[in-house]
């Protein structure tokens, strides 16, 4: 990380020079506590991407992990759904953005759909997977013991996804981030994809690597929280991934 | 079989040892035939937890420790108005596990993780112990212990087993009775008493009276191979 920072740094103050192009990481610093403290005007976007993402992001877990359980315990709910979800998980979702803007109008609604649509694919998916592959012996398992139907899936079936659950939630928040991004390209007036794609057209770069940079923090952010819920979860397991 | 007998079932692979377990155990249909359990048809009474089985694989559930993998079975049950924790502990005691009711099961050792799973399957008070070659993934060193554990926690409890294995020695250290499966269709092919008084520990392995039956029913199982189409075919 340091490295990189100044790789960045030597690049933009002794290679190119030209801060139309590339402005150093000190720059951006500078240009952030500027944003921040001095004209106040970040708070606004950040709320407002904060507040798309988590609703869409909510939105999509309370949606995707039932919905994927569904599929994975019901095989004609599986066939109904499989179709529709390929092709909807395969379509650019850039190509939505025009269509749930016509159906939501250009306020928090179509910006929510849009960050859903991104979010509730992973999960979904990862929720249907994990409970598919929850281990044969389990299954018989809770048949010795002749555990019923509420039983096995609240002690068996429930507990051997989470793991799953929290991998398909982790590769959400990457497409959520990428959705609000998307999102605010179309008809906003705030938010921080808003503030970049403003930024990149009147060429304002300082202004545009301070929206890519709290993209970034967003994000990692994000993974950080999953990393301890993960922990909290399930402390059954040795290493948690990543992190 | 008895009340509180041990019987093992030998055969060669694939003769549907192991599958006939899981019919007992009501975990698979059977085709034809009838299991009667205390002269009552094992259908009319298969959803009462009358067995315990212990799977090959330990299937502890990784998720919970020790005590809570013991726990499972006796959840949601009168457990005869007896404390489910105090019971759970009672059983892990048994299998020499005092002090590890809080470890996760990817903290324990091959050997460890299957004496969770033998008290978990004791630990419903069954009338009926299942095992499915319970030892065969273990190391050589460790089976022999796990062998007079067995022995042993046998001797404290006794429990019906039904023991399936595909090691001769194991079946006659272990056993009252042996029963040789016969190759597919899997049949009783025949039975072998075994008189060898108890306590029994792993000196018996090298009496005669030991390698004797040893050998007896290893002779009866490569006759059922031979008669199959020989070793080629296992």
């Amino acid at each position: 990380m340091a490295f990189g920072l100044l790789a960045w740094h030597y690049v933009s103050e002794v290679i190119i020079k030209d801060t139309a192009v590339l402005v150093s990481p000190w720059e951006v610093l500078t240009k952030a506590h500027e944003m921040f403290f001095v004209t106040a005007e970040l708070y606004a976007h950040l709320f407002a991407s904060s507040r798309i993402f988590f609703y869409g992001f909510l939105l999509a877990v309370l949606a995707g992990v039932p919905i994927g359980f569904a599929m994975a315990l019901s095989p004609l709910i599986r066939d109904y759904i499989n179709p529709w979800m390929t092709t909807l998980y395969t379509s650019p979702r850039i190509a939505f953005a025009p269509v749930l803007l016509l159906w939501f109008g250009i306020g928090e609604g179509s910006k929510v759909a849009i960050v859903f649509l991104g979010c509730v694919f992973p999960v979904l998916i990862n929720s249907y997977y994990g409970m598919r592959v929850v281990n044969r012996e389990f299954v018989e398992l809770a048949r010795s013991f002749r555990l019923g139907r509420w039983p096995l899936f609240f002690k068996i079936l429930l507990p051997a996804s989470v793991p799953f659950i929290l991998a398909g939630i982790r590769l959400a928040i990457g497409r959520g981030l990428t959705g609000v991004a998307i999102a605010e390209w179309f008809g906003a007036t705030e938010g921080l994809g808003y503030l970049v794609f403003f930024a990149g057209q009147t060429l304002n770069v300082p202004v545009l690597f301070v929206g890519v940079a709290l993209f970034a923090i967003l994000g990692i952010l994000g993974f950080e929280i999953v990393r301890r819920v993960e922990i909290y979860l399930t402390p059954w397991r040795s290493e948690p991934q990543g992190g | 079989m008895r009340e509180g007998e041990f019987v093992s079932i030998v055969g060669p692979s694939g003769c549907g040892k192991t599958t006939m377990l899981r019919v007992i155990n009501g975990l698979m249909p059977h085709s034809g035939g009838q299991i009667f359990l205390d002269g009552k048809s094992a259908d009319d009474v298969s959803n009462e937890l009358l067995m315990g089985f212990v799977f090959q694989g330990a299937s502890l559930l990784p998720w919970r420790t020790s005590l809570n993998n013991v726990l499972l079975g006796l959840e949601g049950r009168s457990n005869n108005g007896q404390d489910a924790e105090a019971i759970a502990k009672k059983f892990l005691n048994l299998v020499g596990l005092n002090g590890f009711e809080n470890h996760y099961p990817h903290e324990l050792s091959g050997g460890m993780q299957q004496r969770v799973n033998l008290a978990r399957a004791l630990a419903i008070n069954p009338r009926i112990l299942l095992m499915d070659e319970p030892f065969a993934a273990l190391d050589a060193q460790t089976r022999n212990f796990m062998q007079l554990e067995l022995l042993r926690i046998w001797a404290e409890t006794k429990k019906t087993v039904i023991f399936v294995t595909h090691m001769i020695a194991e079946a006659v250290l272990l056993s009252d009775r042996v029963i040789v499966f016969s190759h597919r269709p899997g049949t009783i092919r025949s039975e072998f008493d075994i008189p060898i008084p108890r306590p029994r520990d792993m000196d018996i392995k090298s009496h005669p009276q030991f390698l004797e039956l040893e050998n007896k029913i290893w002779k009866q199982i490569e006759h059922e191979v031979k008669a199959a189409g020989g070793f080629a075919q296992l």
